[in-house]
């Protein structure tokens, strides 16, 4: 068997309970009961299935969590600690709710939408769902039987968004061994602008469990920045989907930065569906003690003239685990496509272990494709001339750690976001030198 | 498309019958698979008990598995119960009495790769009586080869004269438990090449040489074992430029290799089966499993492989590094075209402290063939200092054949440098206009083209065959752009 079947969480009946709750609209019920019937049937992949092949999800499967919010509570000083800007459209959602209180968006800018999943899901029949069919399928379907929160933005066409739109999802540790499902959905029309953070958030460093699916559909010359910053608790389950359809001209960039959680797995999909469309998926993962961090991505060129660069880095210490999967899709026809992939890692101690896979998938023969992973450490030579300018030993490594990580912040177009990153990314840095 | 016909009629005449020419004197046992063959196997080739015993325990273990389905190829189901494990070589009056009555497109080819005209009318399939006699031939060299102690002998004679070294070795770097294809052949192979070079003996000649004269084929299920004992050096090539027919839809072959303390082995294939017709019928399965280990310290082992021929080549020469210090290395050109399927690669496993490996892995695809590199980096815990570098190019031609790269990436240990590269590209119209302008024609410009994209791989066959080896690479490609 391919599968886990085995789950200390009744998943399922906390589904049954949401497909037989009333007020739910038909076309909901029949969406999560189909995923109920698919979460049965496929489960949790094991370690046998490729994609999962470095990461393991039973002692995830073996987890109890609890799928009722008792307290909301949180103060206000604690989300703008916690947030990564202050000028910013602000959605927050705290264990699992939709918080309005502490959200900031009762001025938008016009043309700009931005609702909770909770209160706008039955506007969503023809929407939901359109842009995950390529990826993990049992925990697609966990996501849509359960999902009960999220963020809905749209922006109308030809409109460009000043502000950035900072999602933050907290959790606050009030509730032991929370679940979260949660559905975010971002829409650009034709020609429309805009940025937006994913931010998740633990103040303790509880178990709990995050799960995830965003999608993203871009219209014609739209344009999405979009990152996703992960500082969940070191003890927590973090399992994401992101997934794009790009339409003719249309530009994604797309910033994954992994720093929390006990077990971090991202999917990262992007569709290019439009002649001259370009993703650009960057990422960052930096972990440390028992951590372990997949990311899975992939990008499919399904028409000509479509262009795609990634660029994924880690830094490892402690006894970490990291897993880099990067999967390029050339389709047939899809002429003059240009992709470039690297992964690079750097290693810090004993203990630590990379599983990298860049792989490249080609069905058409006019087109440009490389990529590149590297496995290594700090250069000596660059430690002897910091050395040799009067740096202490962890001085100089830190510094080098610093400029290999950040390296990724680089494309970023947004001064203020770029820097606010550089400093969430240099303090979670390694401070001390390697241990031989 | 007319231009693409003529190439497959030149490259596979269909009046070419199988003709390989062995000594073995036996019939030809049932189709089928059961211990009772083996057994029937082992019988016919009078092994000693613990063979058997080795067979029937791979035969029972292979019953236990399921066929691999994680290559990116595609094939019909191969019913094991339809094929013969064991069949008796064609009568030598089967074959063509002289060259003259050879198929005039096979011999082109042969001209066009610049095969010796002695080889010719013996690879096309001609009695041997008939051409010359390579037992004499073959056994000055052998002569040459005992003076220094060193055995290169049929498997099947090595297990009578050498027992010891083969249950010693047999299966101690692929077990029978290896993979599917490993244990079916275990449980039925039917002979190989065995080698042995003793101790601080570098081995006089390339045994390739030997074995193209001697041996072109042994057969469906082959095995070879060979051994380099402590600073010995020996240089092996299987396989011929020549196109080979061959009737065995299946050839699972297990190759392993054995380095001692600074002992080196440069192993080179030159594959170039029958890969079927241009609309995918017929042709050869290549499933086979290549392993090498550097047991010693500062030993190496290199594999290069041209791989053209088959119908599928399913196949990833292997070096475990165990001893410190030790070296592996691959070079590899794949070339597909037609409806050709190839996975292939390697797999580099460092074990030990302060071992190096490359990898050079070249793929041209074009028709609508599919070409995949499937490789493995693997550096454990204790392999301190291990390095890697892994250099994977794609060349496509045609807009209907496939590239593909699966690199397995795998590193546990903090002072490991591995790099991995990889790129795809075509051959573009500005090189071909450079070189027409200067007056080459399209045949011999796409030759050029990608030889060149080749040559990091050619240039480490031994001499005579990379002159071959880079006739070949035209020769397969032909009629595949314009």
């Amino acid at each position: 068997m391919k599968q886990l079947s085995e789950l200390a969480t009744p998943f399922a009946s906390v589904a049954e309970a949401l497909i037989a709750a009333e007020g739910t609209a038909p076309w909901l019920k029949k969406r999560r009961q189909d995923a109920l019937t698919q979460f049965n049937m496929f489960s949790l992949p094991a370690k046998k299935e490729e994609d999962w092949k470095y990461t393991s999800l039973w002692d995830f499967s073996q987890q109890i969590f609890n799928h009722h919010t008792e307290s909301v509570e949180i103060a206000a000083d604690e989300v703008d600690s916690v947030a990564l800007l202050h000028d910013a459209y602000r959605v927050v959602i705290v264990d699992g709710v939709f918080s309005e209180e502490l959200s900031d968006i009762d001025a938008l800018q016009s043309g700009l939408c931005i609702t909770a999943l909770s209160e706008s899901v039955d506007q969503l029949e023809h929407s939901l769902g359109q842009q995950t069919e390529l990826t993990k399928v049992g925990l697609n379907a966990l996501n849509t039987m359960l999902m009960s929160e999220g963020v809905v933005i749209s922006v109308d066409s030809a409109i460009e968004i000043e502000k950035t739109i900072e999602i933050i999802v907290i959790n606050t540790g009030n509730t032991a061994n929370l679940a979260t499902h949660l559905r975010h959905k971002i829409e650009l029309e034709t020609g429309a602008k805009a940025t937006v953070i994913e931010h998740y958030v633990g103040l303790t460093q509880d178990s709990y469990f995050t799960d995830v699916v965003t999608e993203v559909n871009l219209a014609e010359r739209a344009e999405l920045t979009h990152y996703k910053l992960q500082q969940e608790s070191n003890n927590a389950f973090h399992i994401a989907t992101l997934a794009a359809h790009l339409a003719q001209a249309s530009h994604w960039l797309t910033n994954n930065i992994s720093l929390g959680a006990k077990l971090a797995r991202n999917d990262i999909h992007s569709q290019l569906l439009g002649e001259q469309s370009h993703v650009t998926m960057d990422g960052l993962y930096l972990v440390d003690g028992e951590q372990h961090v997949d990311n899975h991505t992939r990008i499919d060129h399904a028409v000509p003239n479509t262009t795609s660069d990634e660029l994924y880095k880690g830094v490892l210490d402690g006894n970490s685990h990291a897993v880099f999967n990067g999967k390029v899709m050339v389709h047939k026809d899809a002429q003059k496509t240009d992709a470039n992939q690297s992964n690079r890692n750097l290693l810090l101690s004993r203990g630590c272990e990379i599983d990298s896979k860049p792989e490249m998938e080609i069905y058409a023969d006019d087109v440009k494709c490389g990529h590149g992973s590297a496995i290594g450490q700090l250069d000596e030579d660059q430690l002897f001339f910091l050395r040799a300018r009067g740096l202490d030993e962890v001085s100089a490594r830190s510094l080098l750690t610093y400029a290999f990580a950040v390296d990724v912040l680089t494309r970023i177009p947004n001064h203020t976001i770029r820097e606010a990153l550089a400093k969430v990314v240099e303090q979670r840095l390694p401070k001390t030198g390697e241990k031989e | 498309m007319a231009e693409q016909k003529q190439q497959i009629e030149e490259f596979v005449p269909q009046e070419y019958a199988a003709g390989f020419i062995t000594d073995i004197e036996a019939d030809s046992l049932p189709a089928g698979l059961s211990e009772d063959i083996v057994r029937q196997i082992s019988q016919i080739k009078g092994e000693p008990e613990f063979l058997l015993e080795w067979r029937l325990q791979a035969y029972r273990h292979w019953l236990t598995l399921e066929t691999p389905e994680w290559a990116h190829v595609h094939y019909p189901e191969i019913n094991y119960q339809d094929i013969s494990y064991y069949s008796a070589p064609k009568k030598k009056t089967d074959g063509p009495k002289s060259l003259d009555e050879v198929d005039p497109e096979l011999l082109r080819t042969y001209e066009k790769l610049g095969v010796p005209l002695d080889e010719r009318a013996r690879l096309a399939g001609v009695a041997v009586d008939a051409v010359f006699d390579s037992v004499s031939v073959a056994n000055t060299f052998q002569d040459k080869l005992a003076e220094q102690g060193i055995l290169f002998m049929p498997f099947s004679k090595a297990v009578h004269e050498h027992p010891e070294l083969i249950k010693q070795y047999l299966g101690s770097v692929v077990p029978y438990k290896d993979n599917y294809y490993a244990a079916l052949n275990s449980a039925v192979f039917s002979d190989g090449s065995f080698v042995y070079i003793p101790k601080g003996v570098r081995c006089p000649m390339e045994l390739s040489t030997y074995f193209r004269i001697n041996a072109a084929n042994t057969g469906q299920f082959e095995r070879t074992l060979i051994i380099a004992d402590d600073d010995s050096y020996v240089s092996y090539l299987e396989g011929c430029t020549a196109p080979m027919r061959d009737e065995n839809q299946l050839h699972a072959a297990v190759v392993e290799l054995v380095a001692m303390d600074r002992a080196q082995i440069k192993y080179s294939t030159v594959q170039n089966w029958y890969p079927g017709d241009e609309n995918g019928k017929g042709g050869i399965y290549n499933f086979v499993t290549k392993r090498a280990a550097c047991r010693g310290e500062s030993s190496k082992v290199s594999w290069t492989q041209v791989e053209t021929g088959s119908a599928i080549t399913w196949k990833y020469p292997s070096v475990v590094l165990q001893g410190d210090n030790s070296v592996g290395e691959f070079y590899s050109v794949a070339v597909t075209n037609n409806m050709q399927q190839a996975d292939t690669g390697t797999k580099m496993i460092h074990l030990g402290k302060n071992t190096s490996s490359t990898i050079i892995s070249k793929g041209v695809s074009a028709g609508r063939s599919q070409n995949a590199y499937r490789g493995l980096v693997r550096v454990g815990p204790n392999a301190d200092n291990a390095r890697n570098y892994t250099e994977c190019d794609s060349l496509l031609m045609g807009d209907k054949s496939a590239a593909h790269t699966f690199p397995y990436i795998e590193v546990k240990n903090p002072t490991a440098k591995v790099e991995h590269e990889a790129s795809t590209s075509k051959i573009s119209e500005d090189q071909l206009f450079y070189c027409k302008q200067r007056g080459l024609d399209l045949e011999d410009a796409v030759s050029m083209i990608v030889n060149g994209f080749c040559k990091q791989v050619i240039r480490e066959l031994p001499m005579e065959f990379a002159v071959e080896a880079q006739n070949l690479l035209g020769l397969s490609l032909e009629g595949s752009v314009g």
